[in-house]
């Protein structure tokens, strides 16, 4: 005890004044040591900020979430899809058999359009009609993904296959409308594109 | 019922029929065994309920990975699986804790006892915790047994005070 005391007591002696120095007396029961544990709400805090529920960005990437294997899906995998979004885009356009696309001059033309641009490209079949890259043109493929700025497109040819959105034109069928849509103006990410507001007017190209 | 109610409910017909296929293709995707896209079509069904302020019903909800949006389909992509005894009280604890803000005092003084619970529990009917983990990022989903069945408010009847349908709006 002594021998833990003794660095503490030529400590204090030398702070307190020098007529007062030999009364200086350490009573080891009277120590109180500082560093003790943490109280408990430390804890509870520095665990929940460690554990989120939700994956961030790095992690998602670290799964390989963002990039997808090229060649490993069949093209058969993605005519479900394919099928599915049919009903979708039925539904959501509000067709029936048989339906044309509105002229200009209808009454319905100016939602149908505003329909047409919040539309879900997944699963779509889409065909480059027009590029200022000259191999992208005649692509065909059904959309499998859909970034600000690309659309993945899944070949006969079982390869998936990354597209600029803005240098290209697509065109898409939906049974017997025809549909040609200009990439720029599919620059958004896709789920800020049904809350987004549009102008009723665009330019086809800047 | 209103013009507005019926207005804004067309709106958000738009964006719920956008979900729902966006949640049907997640599961077609899981079923096929492409975890990526199906967890990619997950996560984008849930941000774009986030972006409208729209919620999906809370079973809905849960059938997606809390950390990564992949739909977890028991005997597909996960296997229902029990969880060991040693780690049984820990999870228990921590419900107790986070969940019940404000319950009676008694039961807080149970949870901070970790000795109480162990034993209380084979003597009713034997709970045992059963996870799900997500083939994908490993994370679980826990289904604790507690005693009281709290659930969902939203999943009460008395959380529903009134009803609408688009189907009949759409054939007038």
């Amino acid at each position: 005890m002594d021998h833990a005391t003794a660095d503490l007591k030529e400590f204090i002696t030398d702070l307190v004044m020098p007529h007062q120095r030999c009364n200086v007396n350490i009573i080891s029961d009277h120590i109180t040591m500082l560093d003790g544990t943490k109280i408990k709400k430390q804890h509870t805090r520095k665990r929940r900020a460690h554990k989120s529920a939700t994956l961030n960005r790095r992690e998602y990437a670290k799964l390989g979430l963002n990039t997808l294997p090229t060649r490993q899906m069949k093209y058969e995998d993605a005519l479900p899809l394919n099928s599915l979004w049919k009903g979708y885009i039925q539904e959501h356009l509000g067709l029936r058999e048989g339906d044309q696309v509105p002229q200009v001059h209808d009454s319905r033309y100016e939602e149908f359009s505003k329909q047409l641009v919040k539309m879900d490209l997944h699963g779509a079949q889409l065909t480059v009609i027009q590029s200022k890259c000259k191999t992208l043109e005649g692509l065909h493929g059904i959309c499998v993904m859909d970034t600000k700025n690309i659309l993945k497109l899944l070949g006969l040819d079982h390869r998936i296959r990354s597209i600029p959105k803005s240098e290209c034109v697509f065109g898409l069928k939906v049974g017997n409308m025809d549909f040609t849509i200009f990439g720029q103006h599919l620059n958004i990410r896709p789920a800020e594109r049904s809350v987004k507001k549009i102008k009723s007017y665009v330019e086809p190209f800047k | 019922m209103t013009k507005d109610i019926k207005r804004k409910l067309l709106a958000q017909q738009q964006v719920f029929s956008r979900m729902n296929f966006l949640f049907q293709a997640a599961h077609l995707m899981a079923d096929r065994e492409q975890p990526k896209l199906a967890a990619y079509y997950g996560k984008l069904c849930r941000n774009v309920g986030t972006k409208a302020v729209m919620h999906m019903a809370p079973a809905v909800k849960r059938q997606l990975c809390r950390r990564c949006s992949l739909p977890l389909i028991p005997g597909r992509n996960t296997e229902l699986q029990l969880e060991e005894k040693s780690t049984e009280i820990k999870p228990k604890k921590k419900r107790n804790r986070r969940l019940k803000k404000k319950p009676n005092n008694d039961k807080r003084e149970e949870a901070k006892s970790p000795l109480e619970p162990a034993p209380e529990i084979p003597k009713k009917t034997e709970r045992i915790p059963v996870f799900l983990e997500c083939s994908l990022c490993q994370s679980r989903r826990t289904f604790v047994p507690t005693e009281s069945q709290r659930e969902c408010w939203l999943e009460q009847p008395e959380a529903v005070v009134s009803e609408f349908s688009l189907r009949e709006e759409n054939g007038q």
